[in-house]
C-alpha cells in the first residue's frame, strides 16, 4: 500500500534509482553550467558597453567643448543607442552595476589612448538583470557629463539549440547504458530464479555456469551444491527402490511357476491375478527409479496408433471392460518421441483412468494451425468416475502418494503411475494436470476426471 | 520330444521350469552356470536354450557368443525387466526371441513352441532373419527392437501379439500360415477365446498397415482358415 508506485522487480528498481540519481546530477550540472555562462555573458556585455561608450566618449571629448553638442549630433548611433550631453549624471531609476562590472568600463578608461588630462575623471554606470539597457556616464573635462544609453544584449543560459538536443542526447545514451547494464547485472538473479524451477521440474538439470562477477560466481556454486546433494539424495532413494525392485523379480518368477502346479483353478487364477499385480508394482517402481525416459534414444512414432495400441492392450487384459474404452481424433499423427517412456505414460494414464474412474475415453486434438501457439498436441483421458476431490488434483502426481481412502488399495499399484506419467511427459517437454470434468446430468456432482496432457507437436 | 537347456543361476527356478515344461512335452536339462553349460553342450543334443543374461561369472551374453561359434541352436533369453540393451545386443548376437523376467512361464512356452517351429526352417534362413530388419510394401520390421515402422520411418506401436503375427507373416512371405500356427503364438498372452484374439489381432494389423478390410491386399484371409502376406519381403 505505502510503496504503491514502487516497481516490483530488481531490474526496475535499480534502474529507477540509478536513472534519477542520474537526473539530478544532470539538472545540477545543467544549471552550474547555465549559471556560469550567464556570468560570462554578463561581462561581455559589460565590455562592450564600456568600449562603444568610450568610443563616443573619445569622438566627443577630441573636440573643442564648444563643437562637442554638434559633434554628437552628426555621430549616426547603432539602432537603440542614444547619446546626450547633460549637467548631470544619469538618473533613471535603474541600480549600478556590480563593482566586478564597473572595473571592465574603469579598465577600457586606461585603456583608450587619451591625453591623461581628457579621460574622465568620474563615471556612472546604471543597469542590470531585467533592464533592457545599460546607461553609462562619463563626466566631462568640463565638469558636465556625456550619458550613453545602449542597448543590453539579452542574456540566455543556453549556447544554442544545439547544445541542448546534444544535452539530451547524451542523457538519453547514459539513461539507456543504465538500463542495459542493470539489465545484465540482474540477469544472474534472473538465471538463479530459472535454474531453481528446472531443479523442481528436473533434478538432473544441467548445473549453473559458475562465472561472472565473484558474487555470482560464488552464489551459483552455492547453488549447484545443493542441487547436487538432492540429486544425491533422490539417487540414494531411488537405487534403494531399484535394488529392491531388481531383488523382487527371482521371487516372483519362482511364485509364478510355482502357480502353475497348483490343481484348484480358482485358487491359480487368483494368485496369478495377485502375482501379476505385485510385477506390475515392481516394473513401476523399477521405472520410476530408472528415471524412465533418459536413456532411450527420440525417434518419431505415430502417436494416434501409440493411443490405440495402449487402449487395445487395456481392453485385451481386462476384455469385460473393452467397451468402455474409445478413442476419438484423426487415424494418424506423428510425433518425435521415446517410444516405450510414451507409451508406458499413456499407458498409466488409460489405466488410472479404467481403475479408478471405470471407463477411459482418449481424444487425441493434433495442434490447432502450424506455427500457433507453440503448435501443442493435446491428450484427453476422460473417466465416468466419481471424480477427485479439490486438493487431491496435483497430490496425486506425489510419489507414493495414496489418495483419498476411496481411491485407494482394491485396484492396485503403488502411487507411482501418475508421477511417472508426469515425468516422462515433462521429460518430452510437455505435462499432464487433472481436472474434474462438469457434470453431464442434473443427478450427478461432478462427471469424472479429465487427464489433459499436452506434448510440443 | 524336443530337449531344452535351461541356464539359469536360481536353483529354484531351474527345478520348477524344468517341470513346468516337462508337463508341456519337453525334456529339459537345467544347468546353473556358462560352465556347466558347456559341459552339458558337449554331452547332449539341444533343441533350443533358454539362457538367463544374468549369470555369476561368465555372462549370458559371452555364452550366446559362444554358442553362436559352435552351432545354430535357437536362443531364448531371460532379460532384466528393462535392460534394453542387453535385449538388443542380444538379439544381433543371433538370438531368437527374449522373455522379459519375471516371466509369464505360459508365455515363455508359447515363445520356446514359436522358435521351435520356425528352427525347422533352414537354419541360414532363420539367422538371416535372427536381427536383420525386414522390408515389405515399404513398411519395416525390425526384431531386434521388436518394432513396426511406417513409410515415413514412423514407429507404429504393436501389441506384443500382433508383432509375433506380423513378423511370422513376415518371414514366409505369399505362405498361407493356418489359424492353428498363428494361435499358437497368441497362446499365453491373452485371457479370453483364442480364436477371436487372431480375428482381433488381424483386423487391427490391417488397420495399422492402412489395409482395408474388405479389401486387404496385404494380409489376405485364405479360405478354409490361414492368412498370408501377400507382398515380397526384403531382407536390410
Amino acid at each position: 500500500m505505502r510503496l504503491h508506485l514502487w516497481p516490483r522487480s530488481l531490474a526496475t528498481r535499480t534502474a529507477v534509482v540509478l536513472l534519477a540519481g542520474l537526473i539530478v546530477v544532470q539538472i545540477a550540472g545543467l544549471t552550474i553550467h547555465a549559471f556560469d555562462r550567464m556570468d560570462l555573458q554578463r561581462l561581455e556585455a559589460a565590455r562592450e558597453v564600456a568600449i562603444r561608450a568610450m568610443g563616443l566618449y573619445r569622438a566627443v571629448v577630441m573636440t573643442s567643448p564648444a563643437e562637442r553638442q554638434h559633434v554628437l549630433e552628426e555621430i549616426h548611433h547603432a539602432p537603440g543607442v542614444s547619446a546626450v550631453i547633460s549637467p548631470t549624471p544619469p538618473l533613471g531609476g535603474m541600480p549600478e552595476l556590480s563593482f566586478r562590472l564597473q572595473r571592465i568600463l574603469r579598465l577600457s578608461i586606461i585603456l583608450v589612448p587619451l591625453p591623461p588630462n581628457l579621460r574622465p575623471h568620474d563615471f556612472r554606470m546604471l543597469g542590470g538583470a531585467g533592464y533592457p539597457t545599460t546607461v553609462v556616464g562619463l563626466r566631462l573635462p568640463e565638469g558636465n557629463w556625456l550619458n550613453v544609453t545602449l542597448p543590453a544584449p539579452s542574456i540566455s543560459p543556453w549556447h544554442s539549440p544545439a547544445f541542448l538536443t546534444a544535452f539530451i542526447l547524451m542523457t538519453a545514451v547514459a539513461a539507456l547504458l543504465t538500463l542495459w547494464a542493470v539489465r545484465r547485472l540482474t540477469a544472474p538473479v534472473r538465471t538463479l530464479a530459472a535454474a531453481a524451477e528446472a531443479l523442481g521440474r528436473d533434478v538432473n538439470a544441467p548445473p549453473l555456469p559458475e562465472d561472472g562477477p565473484t558474487e555470482v560466481a560464488t552464489a551459483a556454486a552455492a547453488f549447484n551444491t545443493m542441487a547436487a546433494r538432492i540429486r544425491r539424495f533422490v539417487q540414494d532413494r531411488t537405487e534403494l527402490l531399484t535394488a529392491i525392485g531388481h531383488d523382487l523379480r527371482t521371487p516372483i518368477t519362482r511364485l509364478k511357476l510355482r502357480a502353475e502346479f497348483i490343481e484348484d483353478e480358482e485358487q491359480q487364477r487368483k494368485i496369478l491375478a495377485d502375482l501379476a499385480e505385485l510385477e506390475a508394482m515392481v516394473a513401476a517402481t523399477l521405472a520410476f527409479g530408472r528415471d524412465a525416459a533418459s536413456a532411450e534414444p527420440v525417434s518419431p512414432l505415430d502417436l494416434a496408433e501409440l493411443l490405440r495400441t495402449v487402449l487395445d492392450e487395456a481392453g485385451d487384459a481386462q476384455p469385460e471392460l473393452a467397451d468402455l474404452l474409445a478413442y476419438e481424433g484423426p487415424p494418424h499423427f506423428t510425433l518425435r518421441a521415446r517410444p516405450l517412456a510414451m507409451k508406458r505414460a499413456l499407458a498409466n494414464l488409460v489405466a488410472n483412468a479404467l481403475n479408478y474412474g471405470g471407463s477411459a475415453r482418449v481424444r487425441l486434438i493434433p495442434p490447432v494451425s502450424a506455427g500457433a501457439a507453440g503448435r501443442m498436441v493435446t491428450i484427453e483421458v476422460e473417466d465416468d468416475g466419481p471424480g477427485i476431490a479439490a486438493a487431491e488434483l496435483e497430490r496425486v502426481f506425489e510419489p507414493f502418494h495414496r489418495g483419498e481412502p476411496s481411491r485407494s488399495r482394491e485396484t492396485g499399484g503403488v502411487g507411482l503411475g501418475l508421477p511417472i506419467a508426469r515425468n516422462i511427459l515433462r521429460a518430452h517437454g510437455g505435462d499432464v494436470v487433472l481436472a474434474n470434468r462438469p457434470p453431464a446430468g442434473p443427478g450427478k456432482r461432478v462427471g469424472g476426471v479429465k487427464a489433459t496432457v499436452t506434448l510440443p507437436g | 520330444m524336443p530337449h531344452i537347456m535351461v541356464v539359469d543361476d536360481d536353483r529354484e527356478i531351474r527345478d520348477l521350469l524344468g517341470r513346468f515344461l516337462e508337463k508341456h512335452r519337453l525334456r529339459v536339462t537345467a544347468v546353473r552356470d556358462a560352465r556347466e553349460a558347456r559341459r552339458a553342450w558337449s554331452n547332449g543334443h539341444y533343441q533350443l536354450i533358454v539362457l538367463d543374461l544374468m549369470l555369476p561369472g561368465e555372462t549370458g551374453l559371452d555364452l550366446a557368443r559362444w554358442l553362436r561359434g559352435v552351432s545354430d541352436v535357437p536362443i531364448v533369453m531371460l532379460t532384466a525387466m528393462g535392460e534394453e540393451t542387453d535385449r538388443i545386443i542380444g538379439l544381433e548376437l543371433g538370438a531368437d526371441d527374449y522373455v522379459p523376467k519375471p516371466f509369464n512361464p505360459r508365455e515363455l512356452l508359447a515363445r520356446i513352441r514359436a522358435v521351435l517351429r520356425r528352427a525347422g526352417d533352414a537354419p541360414a534362413a532363420r539367422h538371416e532373419a535372427g536381427s536383420r530388419p525386414l522390408r515389405f510394401a515399404s513398411w519395416t520390421l525390425e526384431p531386434a527392437r521388436r518394432r513396426l515402422l511406417n513409410p515415413d520411418g514412423a514407429e507404429v506401436a504393436l501389441t506384443g501379439g500382433e508383432y509375433d503375427l506380423l513378423l511370422a507373416l513376415a518371414e514366409r512371405p505369399n505362405r498361407v500360415l493356418t489359424r492353428d500356427m498363428l494361435l499358437d503364438l497368441l497362446r499365453g498372452r491373452q485371457a479370453g477365446p483364442f480364436d477371436r484374439a487372431i480375428d482381433v489381432a488381424i483386423s487391427r494389423l490391417r488397420r495399422k498397415l492402412e489395409d482395408d478390410g474388405r479389401n486387404a491386399q496385404l494380409i489376405k484371409t485364405v479360405r478354409g482358415g490361414g492368412y498370408v502376406l501377400a507382398a515380397s519381403v526384403e531382407r536390410l
